[in-house]
């Protein structure tokens, strides 16, 4: 057929061998797809991702508590898109060293085209110090020495945002590929997928045909069930079980 | 240790609202997949999600169209000759076909022929739809394997009995015969019968003998008393002559 409308009308009487003796004269307008729409998208001046320290700035450094809970249940900041329009999303809690920082940074910079491209991050640098018995220590003594700093991240926060005058094929490849390296499962969203995601999760909610919900059991506590419950399955409705995120629940 | 026997001790002192079950030890937050409780395990099997139930699709709710099969030609050819065959024969003869070796079936149909009896094949996917609904309905037992239909519009069981003694692959089932059913033997015995015609002059000869009997029976009595009487008058008369001469 578009050989057809690609010959103009003086086409002459040699047919193609095989095709039918008719001629069906058509003059056609090729139209094309619209061109996405980047108004509103401004691109900053510093469109890289920044370097992150490897230990943050502070006159003495404390020893904190192990303290897990920091990665339990679901993110409370950095759930939401600010300024790029694509990011990587953790799907469960986990801390981020120096090390997966650098890997994000680099691997992001490299791909992107920074006349038109950006990136931000959406975690801060590693803040909270781990500590470390050295090697063939014998036990006591009292706390290690801090070894190196993490950052705690939670299910549903974005890690990084990238964004510019792109569309979600050219970064989808890139981000897949730092989300799998992460130290949780995390992956690759887009505003709309985002909020298709959560949009689903609400739709599951309202159309499960399952009378018995986990919040309904334990909230009114059937059969002494929150004997064997602890009072964050309140909060967490079963969505979470310590850092995990079960995203099959509703 | 000390958290160990306040438990044993709580648990041993059963349930009171004000006693509170300790958690201690453990911790909620691992860096693994920590096994749950089985209790707990079993609250998450019975409140997992279930998806509504799919939307009955189009095609399940108007019913079926069935694509309408064209029947073969030569099978409706098969189906009329069938019909025809048993609309237009008084004798009809279900045989068991075996394979007999070179022209003995050709001759036999041959040998048919001359006392006016066709052999006929039919398969039986033919054959069993047509007697299912025609009044032929209790022959279907016959029709099993093979089979060979021997029909004619006369009722020539002799000849046929005749011709199928010579040729051994060829078994007589049963038949059927002026609407009647009959059996191998049945059939034998209705062979053995006298043709129509002679049985028709039999009934009427024996008929004939009685009533003629009885007629002459009938007749004798006075013929016997008119040849006494006949006979005594002779007498008397020469009786008389004698007295008139004597005298």
């Amino acid at each position: 057929m578009w050989k057809w409308l690609g010959r103009p009308i003086l086409a002459d009487s040699k047919t193609a061998a095989g095709s039918s003796s008719i001629k069906i004269f058509t003059a056609g307008l090729k139209k094309y797809a619209l061109p996405p729409d980047y108004s509103g998208i401004t691109i900053p001046d510093r469109t890289k991702l920044r370097f992150v320290e490897r230990a943050p700035n502070l006159p003495k450094a404390r020893r904190e508590f192990k303290n897990l809970r920091d990665i339990r249940g679901p993110s409370s900041e950095a759930t939401e898109f600010t300024d790029g329009q694509y990011g990587i999303l953790a799907m469960g809690g986990g801390y981020l060293r120096w090390g997966h920082f650098e890997m994000i940074r680099l691997t992001i910079n490299r791909h992107i085209n920074p006349k038109r491209m950006f990136a931000v991050w959406r975690v801060p640098p590693p803040y909270k110090p781990i500590t470390h018995k050295g090697l063939g220590q014998r036990m006591g003594g009292g706390k290690g020495a801090i070894d190196h700093y993490v950052t705690a991240v939670k299910a549903g926060r974005l890690i990084v945002e990238v964004g510019g005058y792109v569309e979600f094929g050219e970064v989808e490849r890139f981000l897949t590929q730092v989300a799998k390296k992460l130290p949780f499962p995390a992956i690759a969203v887009s505003r709309e997928s985002l909020q298709k995601m959560r949009d689903m999760e609400e739709e599951r909610r309202q159309n499960n045909q399952n009378p018995w919900t986990f919040e309904r059991i334990i909230t009114s506590n059937m059969l002494g069930i929150r004997k064997f419950l602890s009072p964050y399955d309140l909060q967490l409705k079963g969505r979470f079980w310590g850092k995990f995120f079960l995203p099959d629940r509703v | 240790m000390a958290a160990a026997g306040y438990c044993n001790r709580f648990c041993s002192a059963g349930w009171h609202p004000t006693i509170q079950f300790i958690r201690h030890g453990s911790k909620a937050v691992t860096r693994h997949w920590k096994a749950m409780h089985i209790v707990r395990e079993k609250l998450m099997a019975v409140t997992k999600y279930i998806p509504p139930k799919p939307p009955i699709p189009v095609e399940c709710m108007k019913p079926l169209v069935k694509p309408v099969i064209e029947e073969n030609g030569f099978t409706k050819i098969l189906r009329r000759q069938v019909e025809q065959t048993f609309r237009e024969n008084n004798m009809i003869a279900v045989c068991q076909y075996n394979y007999a070796p070179g022209s003995d079936i050709v001759l036999m149909r041959h040998r048919l022929r001359k006392y006016n009896i066709h052999a006929k094949f039919f398969p039986n996917e033919i054959i069993i739809p047509f007697l299912l609904e025609s009044k032929y309905k209790n022959l279907l037992p016959l029709f099993v394997g093979r089979n060979l239909i021997l029909v004619s519009p006369e009722t020539r069981a002799k000849e046929m009995l005749r011709v199928l003694k010579s040729i051994p692959q060829i078994n007589l089932l049963g038949a059927c015969i002026d609407n009647t059913i009959l059996s191998k033997e049945g059939v034998a015995n209705y062979a053995k019968l006298p043709s129509m015609v002679a049985a028709q002059g039999e009934v009427v000869g024996a008929l004939s003998l009685l009533t003629s009997q009885t007629s002459t029976l009938l007749q004798r009595g006075p013929a016997h008393l008119t040849s006494l009487l006949e006979q005594y008058v002779k007498q008397q008369s020469s009786e008389e002559v004698k007295q008139g001469d004597g005298s």
